[in-house]
């Protein structure tokens, strides 16, 4: 390793270079891509490492990747990778999220001696892994077996070639292996694009330079992290908040947080939180950690390049076996895509102790999973809501909020591609919580089987609305309805055709009096 | 004899002219004038005292269309759509601007909530599923009417293929409306993606009654002047009439930056060099562009002041650093230039208006590459003493020199404009190594030699008429218009007769609006299940399917021979050329070397030669490390360089083998 020190100008210098490698990748991977899931709602992320298995640069894609990378990392380089290998990866208790976010890690290899100098990862969620439901994202599992097939850390590429018995394999456990075997290919051709960027770098600055710069990027992020806590004042603060139910009981499932600021880092302890629960709620730790460390990043300088430096001054403590710390053979499917959602809430609950105006009020906390599928078929779509209002002006509206930022299905390709029909697909004016500034409008989305089909929901605050600030009144809840009955936050069903499913998204909580009252 | 062509182009300071015959060039600039950009137009024509009657024609470039989208000051506009989806425009594709800064809202969509009507009816992917209830039509036409708008943007799902609700709702409006401007999603833009199509139909009736009447003036003002009816660039870098203009108003919005482009492509193509990546450094932003044997390139991806404009334009890339980018130093200690810029106002240091933080120019006037003293558009004094003291309180920040604050200020900036070179090449599947660095605008040439040094590029050009290749690209650009019809079918199953009438439908259409134009048929290509298209040419339809994987192999790095390919859309470029005159470069006035001057090169400073590009001419050479001033721009000519003025007057340097 080098231990040049890199002038101020050459950091700048290849900060962007690397930055610019990461999103290369992003573009290649969502342009390759398949299913709509990908290619469309681009539910899918990109990044570089280096080979300590610290994240160096990152497309800036979806919160909830992100941050759990490191340990699908982690777990490749526990395998002797060689150059020519791409690993994948999805065992929540070997280092991935949850079963459909598919993990490619390939070693990055330098020169004739092909010294491996790094990893390119690309994470992208598919929208059917198997299990007991189509989509393999069900809201009745009660232990992971039930969510899909579980890929331990393995080679899908050896020397630049499939490893065809592995593939065999997993195409053969999923519901629509074409459109996974397109989408495999596109996420290979983005780590195989890395490596030629990064090769092609170190013909420009060469070796000692790139790799400095691996370790400079990392630690100049971590000192504007470090500045950035010390300017919060030193205290503890405490919030709480709830889970409505998990698929098994529709009771309220408690999460605790408490922050801690010390000089410069930031202790987050989730002791009081519930135990795991029965339904597929829990967290894998990997989960938890990008919660928090999204709470974090929404207090940093926005022009901080993402990378590990942002969280070396970050301590999480989760008791082991609970919600937040789960242990196998817990089902999770629903941990990453909800509960995550209202571990962020919390911890920027607790953080705005320490910096009241900097944070807006709760946007709508739910990424309101709706997945349909049926033989040969699968959807998954995230609907937006609304967001939470700040001192700076409204909440906007029908936008994810927290740990998701997928796009939506463009309708028209929506009904060339799915024996389905969007009847509705607006805003609902007014839901967003009132207030001197007025939280963002949820979403009302109904959508018309045309051919018998199965459902779930994997949905949250439809009990408890999103909060306002500052005396803002609350957003308003979200509701699940099944040709205008309700349905549970967290639900599967069968549907036959010309059932209608709607799903109305929460609006954001207000920020102070509105001027009425 | 009626054989002169004028191009004007109108850019934020300055209204430049171009007079083209028989290859004798005049040039004029005047104050562009924001108010009416057509003030600025009439008076280059005046200044220029080119004969009224000698111009054959008269293209013109403006920013009338682009500065409406981005201050949002079109028209006052509804939009009538299907009910239940009256807020595609406002949803957009439901992410959020910024994964971090949870209160920042993407920019307003540019119909407001309560000027969005809708009308019962239904088409889906297979035609109708509910008739348009003429009720609900009646209805929304009164609301718009009541609402006293300027225009309507009509946008309904699947019109795209099945638009005979929206004429049927465009007919409605325009009988009761008669004045108002009624734009047709499935007319402006008919290709699948309900956001995308709304968005550009939405822009296209939000610019077209400001443009109209633009360009109904200027129309004015030429025929008083008794010049020709000004023929107006659009962003897909051909010109159109004013009629045609106002009927495609969304396809106006990069009018600006596709002269310089398509100025760029001809003055390259005159020297031989036909393979070009442009670089057009100005004072707060810089466009880049690839141009492919001799031709500019045109994408349907832009994104406009946040509004996605789904046409085919130039493919420009823009980064918002330019000369008056500021440096800073970051609470990370690391130097940063930009994204902030010192403006015209107070300017960069050395402007002596005011400002204290060191810019771009600063930089580049301490190392000695501009001169100390310079007049910069009559009024404006370079001071180095001032660049100098705002190098040196950022140099102090960062532990570092003053020449090595002013050294790493180039550096990055350099970086940044690599990275924009990047995008439109290697990120396209081309290798820069291959092509040669076409400089202009006022800093283009200041940067040009080690931009080209990092992307490993060996030639670069700087055109004698750099000031004004906007206003030339125009003097020469061809009539165009686009064509496009969806036809979603597989490759293998589609029908060639089909194919040929759709062809054939374009072609007719084109002879309509031009007059015997030459067609170029291209086709949106994926594989079947992809979402995304690459348009390739479609003059064989034997050749298709291998294009489209030869293509998406360069891009994207690897073809897949065993999947089925999808055709998307058709496409017709149809277009009316016009004669490409040589342009002369006349002999050397003797010594060219005006003085000579300290500058640093890599942390050396250097006693070098100043050149006066006005006194070189044909076959003058150049051997850096040196630097040539231009009527407009400096070029500074590395070590290792040297190059000589080619026929067509264009600097042309060489790096030599190392």
């Amino acid at each position: 390793m080098s231990s040049a020190r890199l002038d101020p100008v050459t950091l700048s210098v290849l900060a962007s270079a690397l930055a610019g490698i990461s999103e290369e990748m992003g573009a290649v991977l969502i342009r390759g891509a398949y299913s709509s899931n990908i290619k469309e709602r681009r539910d899918c992320s990109t990044a570089l490492f280096d080979a300590q298995g610290r994240m160096v640069a990152q497309a800036e894609h979806i919160p909830v990747h992100l941050g759990a990378m490191p340990e699908a990392v982690k777990a490749i380089m526990g395998r002797d990778p060689a150059p020519g290998d791409v690993f994948a990866i999805n065992d929540p208790y070997s280092g991935g999220t949850h079963l459909p976010d598919i993990t490619l890690v390939s070693p990055v290899a330098h020169g004739e001696a092909a010294e491996i100098i790094g990893y390119a990862v690309t994470r992208a969620h598919h929208s059917d892994v198997g299990g007991m439901r189509p989509g393999s994202m069900p809201s009745d599992s009660r232990e992971i077996f039930q969510e899909g097939i579980i890929i331990p850390p393995v080679r899908l590429v050896r020397n630049g070639e499939y490893v065809s018995d592995v593939l065999d394999l997993l195409l053969a456990n999923v519901r629509t292996p074409g459109l996974r075997r397109g989408d495999l290919r596109a996420q290979i051709a983005a780590n195989n694009i890395a490596e030629a960027r990064v090769g092609e770098l170190i013909e420009r600055r060469g070796r000692d330079t790139v790799l400095a710069a691996f370790d400079e990027v990392i630690s100049y992020t971590e000192k504007r992290t470090r500045e950035a806590i010390r300017k919060l004042p030193d205290g503890k603060y405490s919030a709480e908040d709830f889970m409505e139910g998990d698929g098994a009981t529709e009771e309220d499932i408690a999460i605790k947080a408490t922050v801690e600021i010390d000089g410069d880092s930031m202790r987050i302890d989730f002791s009081g939180t519930s135990g795991a629960v029965r339904g597929n709620i829990n967290c894998p730790l990997p989960v938890t950690r990008s919660a928090c460390y999204f709470a974090l990043r929404v207090l940093l300088p926005k022009d901080l390049p993402a990378n590990a430096g942002t969280y070396a001054p970050l301590t999480i403590e989760a008791p082991e076996g609970s919600l937040v710390n789960a242990s196998y053979p817990s089902a999770v499917v629903a941990g990453n895509v909800e509960t995550s959602n209202r571990i962020a809430d919390t911890v920027l609950a607790a953080l705005a102790g320490f910096a009241p105006d900097a944070l807006p009020a709760q946007g709508q906390g739910t990424m309101n999973n709706t997945i349909i599928g049926g033989p040969g078929w699968t959807y998954y779509e995230t609907i937006g809501g609304g967001q939470g209002a700040s001192a700076r002006g409204a909440g906007p509206s029908g936008v994810h909020v927290g740990m998701s930022n997928t796009l939506n299905t463009p309708i028209e390709a929506f009904e060339i591609e799915y024996p389905m029909r969007v009847e509705r697909y607006e805003l609902i004016y007014g839901s967003g919580g009132d207030g001197e500034h007025r939280g963002g409008d949820g979403i009302v989305r109904s959508v018309k089987v045309l051919s018998p089909a199965s459902l779930s929901l994997l949905t949250d605050r439809r009990r408890h609305a999103p909060k306002g600030v500052e005396g803002g009144e609350p957003g308003k809840i979200g509701r699940n309805l099944l040709n205008g009955e309700n349905l549970p936050p967290k639900v599967s069903r069968e549907l036959a055709e010309g059932d209608v499913v709607t799903v109305e998204t929460p609006g954001g909580g207000g920020y102070g009096h509105s001027a009425k009252a | 004899m009626s054989a002169i062509r004028l191009g004007i182009d109108v850019g934020g300071t300055f209204t430049d002219l171009v007079s083209l015959g028989d290859g004798t060039l005049i040039t004029a600039k005047v104050p562009s004038t924001p108010r009416d950009q057509s003030e600025g137009v009439m008076n280059a024509i005046r200044t220029s005292e080119v004969e009224a009657t000698s111009v054959a024609a008269l293209a013109h470039g403006m920013t009338v269309a682009t500065n409406a989208l981005l201050e949002r000051r079109g028209a006052k506009m509804a939009l009538v759509t299907t009910e239940g989806f009256r807020d595609v425009l406002e949803i957009a594709r439901q992410n959020r601007p910024s994964l971090y800064d949870l209160s920042i809202d993407r920019p307003p969509p540019l119909i407001p909530r309560g000027l969005r009507f809708t009308v019962r009816e239904r088409m889906g992917p297979d035609g109708e599923i509910e008739a348009l209830d003429e009720e609900s039509l009646k209805e929304a036409v009164a609301a718009v009417k009541e609402a006293g708008v300027e225009a309507v943007a009509v946008c309904l799902l699947f019109a795209f293929a099945h638009p005979e609700h929206e004429r049927r709702v465009g007919e409605a409006l325009r009988e009761a409306l008669p004045q108002m401007h009624v734009s047709l999603s499935s007319e402006v833009l008919p290709e699948f993606r309900e956001y995308e199509r709304f968005s550009t139909t939405a822009a296209d009736a939000y610019l077209a009654p400001k443009l109209a009447a633009y360009l109904k003036n200027l129309a004015g003002k030429a025929e008083a002047a008794g010049v020709p009816a000004p023929l107006i660039m659009q962003s897909s870098g051909g010109v159109v009439r004013v009629e045609d203009a106002i009927a495609d108003a969304a396809g106006c919005v990069l009018s600006g930056p596709a002269g310089g482009v398509v100025g760029a492509a001809y003055v390259g193509s005159l020297g031989g060099y036909e393979n070009l990546l442009t670089f057009d450094m100005g004072g707060t932003s810089t466009d880049v562009a690839p141009i492919i044997e001799g031709e500019a390139q045109t994408t349907t991806e832009t994104v406009v002041a946040g509004v996605p404009i789904k046409l085919p334009m130039v493919d420009v890339h823009t980064v918002s650093a330019g000369g008056g980018s500021v440096a800073w130093a970051d609470a990370g200690g690391a130097l940063r230039v930009g994204p902030h810029s010192a403006g015209a106002e107070p300017g960069p240091a050395a402007y002596d208006k005011g400002g204290e933080e060191p810019a771009v120019t600063d930089a580049n006037l301490f190392l000695g590459y501009l001169n100390d003293g310079a007049q910069l558009g009559g009024e404006v004094v370079l001071r180095r003493d001032l660049s100098e003291k705002a190098l040196d309180s950022l140099g102090e920040n960062l532990g570092l020199s003053t020449e090595e604050a002013a050294l790493g200020i180039v550096r990055v900036a350099n970086a940044e404009m690599v990275r924009a070179l990047r995008v439109i090449s290697v990120e396209r599947g081309l290798d820069p190594r291959e092509f040669a660095l076409l400089a202009f605008g006022g800093a283009g040439g200041l940067h040009a030699c080690s931009l080209a040094e990092e992307l490993g590029m060996r030639i670069v050009l700087v055109p004698r008429a750099g000031g004004v290749l906007s206003a030339l690209g125009l003097s020469i650009s061809d009539l165009r218009r686009d064509y496009v019809r969806p036809y979603l079918s597989a490759l293998e199953e589609m029908d060639a007769r089909e194919f040929e009438k759709r062809y054939e439908d374009m072609e007719a259409a084109a002879a309509d609006d031009l007059e015997s134009p030459d067609h170029t048929r291209r086709a949106d290509l994926r594989y079947a299940g992809q979402s995304f298209e690459l348009t390739v040419e479609a003059d064989d339809l034997e050749k298709l399917e291998e294009r489209f994987h030869a293509t998406h192999e360069q891009r994207y790095g690897y073809r897949m021979e065993d999947e089925a390919v999808e055709l998307v859309s058709l496409r017709l470029v149809a277009t009316v050329p016009v004669e490409k005159p040589d342009l002369d470069e006349t002999e050397a006035a003797g010594d060219a070397e005006a003085e000579r001057r300290e500058a640093n090169f890599d942390g050396e400073w250097k006693e070098v030669p100043v050149l006066d590009r006005e006194r070189m001419g044909r076959g003058s050479e150049v051997v850096g490390p040196a630097i040539v001033e231009f009527r407009e721009a400096t070029c500074v000519v590395r070590p290792g360089w040297s190059g000589k003025v080619d026929d067509v007057g264009t600097l042309v340097l060489e790096k030599a083998d190392e």
